[in-house]
């Protein structure tokens, strides 16, 4: 009987292992005895808290994502994944499921913000230099998650079935088929035609259908978040097994004296190595360090997480609330949409695709990818970790760098859309010379050179990797830029979309 | 950290003032729960409770699609209720078509599943369909039926008109109008409302029955009102009847469609020429693919119907459609007709008899006499009686009821003309879409309209015998001015034409040249002319042969 | 690294230790702020997801429904409108609905001359639809019935009325 009384109060401290938080002991116990917050470090790195240090960009992306998750699982109570009940299974979400229509938006603009935060995220992590040893393999996990990213949200753009979905994915599945550009230069499709193959699995058929949709559906609805959430986990981990986040050697100096008190961890430099009965080997990371500078993750990285959590919610519900998702007419499989646009993260790679599909969609993306990769394992200089624009040059060099690219994918541009292209000049020119020359290859021709050109100036590899990645920002932005605004009907140039007209 | 409480703190603020502002938006703000306010608001209090905020939608048992038009017109579902006499909440009046069964959006058009105002009424971006003009609901009919056997304008207004001499509507209703009761006990409302008559059949001996009742009575509208008819006038009767189908005016629009040759160039239901758009759905055009940059006035299918009849080069630029001179009434009518052009995809188990008939059955939906024919596929360019057309911009169009014409042509050419057409020229070949009982038709309508015979030809088919050199010499001086130089047609026919040299016979070249062709600028060569020189008989054979010449792979 | 070794000596200096309670304001009126109003907007927010499985409307037909009598229909023959789980009689009194869903687990009765028998788990109803055997709990109710204009009636599926409630055909 007493036992039953006390049930509640067991329950609490089975519940809740290690106390109210109130000492650091206990704030530690508090994280690591929680699942879900184990993976946080029961102490944090000042340099780690300051806002310039991140601007919250991963916890963002993070949030977003949880956003999407939570509102994905809400829709799918409603979505019907046939092409004969889609269009109007959104319809229905829009019109009369309870709170259905804020839901969606919600999902929708999570998913972009969780887009740009991926983005901004990884552009931090660069111009921080922050994927140095010994976090390269944590920055090969980022580019995954940007892919997977982005791959979810290009399988979540075909769901709705509208227009926009129908046209937008029988693209990016031509796409896929446009390494057929190289195989019918060598003429080699007819025996070995991985293009095709590429589509075929893409959509379980020869067009968007049926097929498609169901495969889309549960790529976006298991296979991709699971992918994510595996990969999510690694990343993470990897942050604690690689030191916590990237910060410069003397990071002593440039910390202000703290406010209040903190407590060291180690008042002198432990010698002890850890070889948790003989299993683990090597030092732990403290070994050989002076005291740390660090203080309590909980509350001070809890709270801050918070914070970046309820802003990005707030962002996301408030965009929710007055800009509805869009939904366009039914996908009609006889009338393409025109202008046909992806979503505005693809709309870079939609410009590049005007002049050559396998040069747009796989050639320089997939060397784009190659060469992020490749960053980490390049560049071995230790000058400027965990510093914004950290490394020979600094930001000077990345403006200057942004400056050259947005120049030189101004002018090809401007060459392409007043002149037109090789074919325009010489009628009859193959195509394998169009697919090697064109304003894509071209401008990364030319980063790629401008880059060689900061390794020498600067004998640096750096130097190099910062020209290379301004560029590179500087071409996403002004091609997205063009793609989104000044395209329209049959991919011409508009100066606005009011002088579309009529079509 | 106090930064970041801070932050937390107005995020927080600011997420659960959006969410207060999203709850209330989803549970008073929503446009049909605005509209049940209303009606709850018109009703009596003792009623309300029979009306609770909630969607309300018909489910359509056939092809269980939905339509939430009744979430706001709430007195319209049977679970709803009416706000009585209220144009937006009341019942709806009676018709035919339950709306419990058949929906709103057959006949209507909007879209049925939204609950927004604009969306339903589809004035918001991206929806299918708008809401069709309440004046032109009837033309909804078309979503499902077509009506078969449609004559030509001419004959259904006097059809019309004796209908209205007769005074039938003393009696009988028809459309809203007639039946009234008539001051000094004249009678009224005795006759069956004849609205629907063409579609359920009348009596075919009617006319004795009511000249018995006449006989019989003594006085009241059976004196006063019956009259005697003729024969003649009983036939138009019957056909005027046949357009009862409870859709006031349509088949009366149809038959405008049908006298203005519009099939000569559009097809409808398979029927019709290619050289311009079909127009078989053209009552349902895609919002997004018409082009509105260039119709005056407001932006709706309506306005650019009658925009594009006002002008068709300026709403279609480098449309090759003719200016058709319509009044404002004939293209209000028009416009009515276009918007019955909808068939929605029903399932065929749904179809209404008459549409079967038209699509499964080979019935058609314009009468077989030669005056609908031609008026459905030939007037467009040929003129309403042959007389020829010619509009600006465009090439002119032949006089085929010509009477100098139609003398040298024989049926046989007349009929292969039809048959094959001009390759390479508008004129379409319409051996495919019309019988050859059709084409005898026109044939007989063509000699009726310029009332002469073919005059005969005894001598055979070809049997000029002249020098193509000379021939061609004598073309370049005399003809190449209108005709072309190569004969490819300018202010004058072609002649070039492959199965017109092969078709017309030297007898008919000859005359031609000879006598000219009477009431155009083709002057007989045969005797001079003011600015013009006489050809002999010899040169005219020669000039033959050097048509002949142009014939290709013989 | 010199100002945190220094911060370092003086704590050192101080004796504190990581191991004691921190000391921490009391009235953290900011933090606590914060904290509360975060609960309560997701809290809120949750709130507002409960409210989306359950729909907004149905996608079943109209319970109302127009039914025409055939005339040749007898007095206590059943006459059971297509896709819908009703039988509908006309005798002297009037006309009249029974409602065919079985008052045990909801399988569909099938009208017999004796009666309704339900295939599922046996139970047996009289003509009016009283239970006579079987685990059904009640009587199949008898439904809500309007004359319209013509030989039409509208029923009601989801109104019972009292059994032996007719409406004047």
């Amino acid at each position: 009987m007493d036992n039953l009384v006390r049930t509640p109060m067991t329950f609490w401290s089975s519940l809740n292992r290690s106390g109210m938080p109130v000492s650091d002991r206990g704030r530690s116990g508090f994280i690591f005895s929680n699942v879900f917050l184990h993976l946080h470090p029961a102490r944090v790195h000042r340099w780690s808290l300051r806002w310039p240090t991140t601007w919250g960009l991963g916890i963002a992306a993070l949030s977003a994502f949880l956003l999407t998750l939570i509102t994905g699982v809400l829709l799918m109570f409603y979505y019907k994944p046939h092409p004969a009940a889609a269009y109007l299974s959104i319809k229905d979400i829009h019109f009369v499921v309870p709170t259905g229509r804020f839901i969606r938006n919600i999902h929708r603009w999570a998913a972009n913000i969780m887009v740009v935060g991926v983005l901004l995220h990884m552009a931090r992590v660069f111009f921080t230099a922050s994927y140095r040893r010994p976090r390269e393999f944590n920055w090969l996990v980022g580019m995954a998650l940007l892919v997977v990213t982005l791959a979810l949200s290009f399988t979540g753009y075909l769901l709705p079935w509208d227009q926009l979905a129908f046209w937008a994915v029988t693209i990016g599945a031509n796409i896929a088929q446009s390494l057929r550009e190289l195989t019918d230069a060598v003429g080699m499709t007819a025996f070995f035609d991985p293009g095709g193959l590429q589509k075929l699995l893409l959509l379980g058929s020869d067009q968007v259908g049926a097929e498609a949709l169901i495969r889309f559906y549960l790529m976006h609805v298991m296979v991709l978040p699971l992918a994510l959430a595996a990969l999510l986990a690694v990343h993470f981990w990897r942050i604690r097994k690689d030191g916590g986040l990237a910060r410069p050697a003397d990071v002593g100096s440039r910390l202000p004296p703290p406010e209040g008190r903190v407590y060291p961890v180690f008042t002198e430099a432990p010698q002890k190595t850890y070889s948790l009965a003989a299993i683990v080997r090597g030092k732990t990371p403290a070994v050989g360090n002076g005291p740390e500078n660090t203080v309590p993750a909980m509350p001070h990285l809890m709270l801050a997480e918070a914070a970046v959590f309820m802003l990005t919610f707030a962002a996301c519900l408030a965009l929710s609330l007055f800009l509805d998702a869009p939904l366009k007419e039914m996908a009609n499989p006889a009338v393409p949409e025109n202008p046909a646009k992806a979503p505005w993260y693809f709309l870079g790679l939609q410009e590049l695709v005007s002049h050559s599909a396998f040069m747009g969609g796989i050639g320089i993306p997939t060397v784009c990818l190659v060469g992020l990769a490749l960053i980490p394992f390049l560049d071995r200089e230790e000058e400027g970790t965990g510093l914004w624009f950290g490394g020979p040059g600094g930001w000077r060099l990345a403006l200057a760098s942004f400056m050259f690219g947005s120049a030189a994918v101004l002018a090809v541009e401007t060459v392409a859309i007043n002149f037109g292209w090789i074919r325009e000049w010489f009628p009859g020119t193959p195509q394998i010379v169009i697919t090697f020359v064109n304003p894509g290859t071209l401008l990364t021709a030319a980063y790629a050179l401008y880059s060689v050109w900061t390794v020498r100036r600067y004998d640096s590899t750096r130097a190099g990797a910062i020209g290379l990645f301004s560029c590179f920002i500087a071409g996403f932005l002004i091609l997205t830029v063009i793609g989104v605004h000044f395209r329209g009907p049959n991919w011409g140039f508009f100066w606005s979309p009011s002088m579309w007209g009529g079509h | 950290m106090r930064q970041n409480k801070h932050l937390l703190l107005w995020t927080s603020l600011v997420l659960l003032g959006t969410l207060i502002w999203a709850a209330v938006d989803e549970n008073f703000l929503r446009d049909w729960r605005r509209a049940q306010r209303e009606a709850r608001g018109k009703l009596a209090a003792s009623e309300r409770a029979d009306l609770p905020s909630q969607v309300r939608q018909i489910v359509l048992a056939e092809t269980g699609a939905v339509e939430r038009c009744v979430s706001c017109h709430v007195g319209m579902a049977l679970d709803g209720k009416e706000v009585p006499g209220d144009k937006v909440f009341g019942r709806h009046p009676n018709v035919i078509h339950d709306p419990a069964r058949f929906g709103c959006t057959v006949c209507h058009g909007g879209q049925g599943t939204a609950t927004l105002l604009e969306e339903a009424h589809g004035t918001a971006p991206h929806c299918p369909e708008a809401l069709l003009p309440k004046r032109y609901a009837y033309a909804s009919c078309g979503s499902c039926h077509a009506y078969q056997d449609v004559p030509a304008r001419a004959g259904l207004e006097t059809a019309r008109a004796v209908f209205e001499r007769s005074d039938c509507l003393a009696c009988h209703r028809m459309d809203g109008r007639g039946g009234t009761m008539r001051p000094g006990g004249a009678g009224g409302l005795e006759g069956p409302a004849l609205s629907r008559v063409g579609m359920l059949g009348y009596a075919p001996d009617w006319y004795a029955g009511h000249q018995r009742k006449k006989a019989a009575a003594s006085s009241g509208p059976w004196r006063s009102s019956m009259p005697e008819l003729t024969d003649e006038e009983r036939r138009s009767l019957s056909a005027y009847l046949r357009t009862a189908v409870g859709a006031p005016g349509l088949v009366l629009a149809k038959s405008l469609f049908l006298s203005r040759g519009c099939l000569g160039c559009h097809k409808v239901g398979g029927a019709g020429g290619d050289d311009g758009p079909d127009l078989t759905a053209v009552g349902r055009k895609d919002p997004v693919l018409t082009p509105y940059a260039r119709v005056r006035g407001p932006r709706s299918l309506e306005n650019w119907f009658k925009d594009h009849f006002r002008s068709p080069g300026r709403v279609v630029q480098g449309s090759k459609m003719p200016l058709l001179s319509l009044d404002e009434r004939e293209a209000d009518e028009l416009t009515f007709f276009l918007f019955s052009l909808r068939r929605a995809d029903l399932p065929m188990s749904l179809w209404p008899k008459d549409r079967l008939c038209v699509e499964r059955l080979g019935g058609r939906e314009f009468a077989s006499d030669g005056e609908t024919l031609f008026g459905a596929f030939c007037s467009g360019c040929h003129g309403s009686a042959g007389q020829g057309r010619s509009y600006p911009g465009l090439e002119t169009f032949p006089a085929v009821a010509n009477p100098s014409f139609l003398k040298l042509a024989s049926d046989r050419f007349l009929a292969d003309t039809i048959r094959r057409g001009r390759p390479g020229r508008r004129m379409p070949s319409w051996g495919a879409a019309l019988s050859d009982a059709d084409i005898a038709e026109l044939v007989k309508t063509l000699r009726r309209f310029g009332d002469s015979p073919f005059a005969g030809d005894s001598r055979p088919a070809r049997w000029a015998r002249g020098d193509a050199r000379r021939g061609a010499s004598v073309f370049q001086a005399d003809c190449a001015g209108c005709h072309g130089p190569h004969g490819a047609g300018g202010t004058a026919p072609a002649l070039d034409n492959q199965v017109f040299l092969e078709g017309a016979t030297d007898s008919y070249l000859f005359r031609t040249v000879k006598n000219g062709r009477q009431g155009t600028v083709m002057k007989g060569f045969g005797a001079g002319s003011p600015g013009r020189r006489t050809l002999s008989d010899a040169e005219i054979e020669d000039i033959i042969s050097h048509l002949r010449s142009w014939r290709k792979g013989k | 690294m010199e100002g945190g070794m220094m911060d370092a000596d003086a704590l050192d200096r101080e004796e504190d230790s990581r191991l004691a309670p921190e000391p921490m304001d009391r009235r953290d009126f900011l933090g606590l702020s914060a904290c509360a109003a975060a609960a309560s907007a997701l809290g809120f927010g949750s709130l507002g997801i409960l409210r989306l499985p359950k729909p907004g409307v149905l996608s079943s037909p109209s319970k109302k429904f127009r039914v025409t009598l055939p005339e040749s229909l007898l007095p206590g023959q059943a006459f059971v409108p297509q896709g819908r789980p009703v039988a509908v009689y006309r005798d002297d009194g009037g006309v009249f609905a029974i409602s065919l869903v079985c008052t045990h687990l909801g399988c569909v009765v099938k009208p017999t001359a004796e009666g309704f028998e339900c295939p599922c788990h046996g139970s047996r109803f009289g003509p009016g639809g009283l239970v006579k055997r079987g685990p059904a709990p009640k009587a199949l109710p008898w439904l809500s019935v309007k004359p319209v204009a013509g030989r039409s009636v509208i029923v009601d599926e989801g109104t019972a009325v009292p059994n032996g409630t007719k409406a004047a055909a």
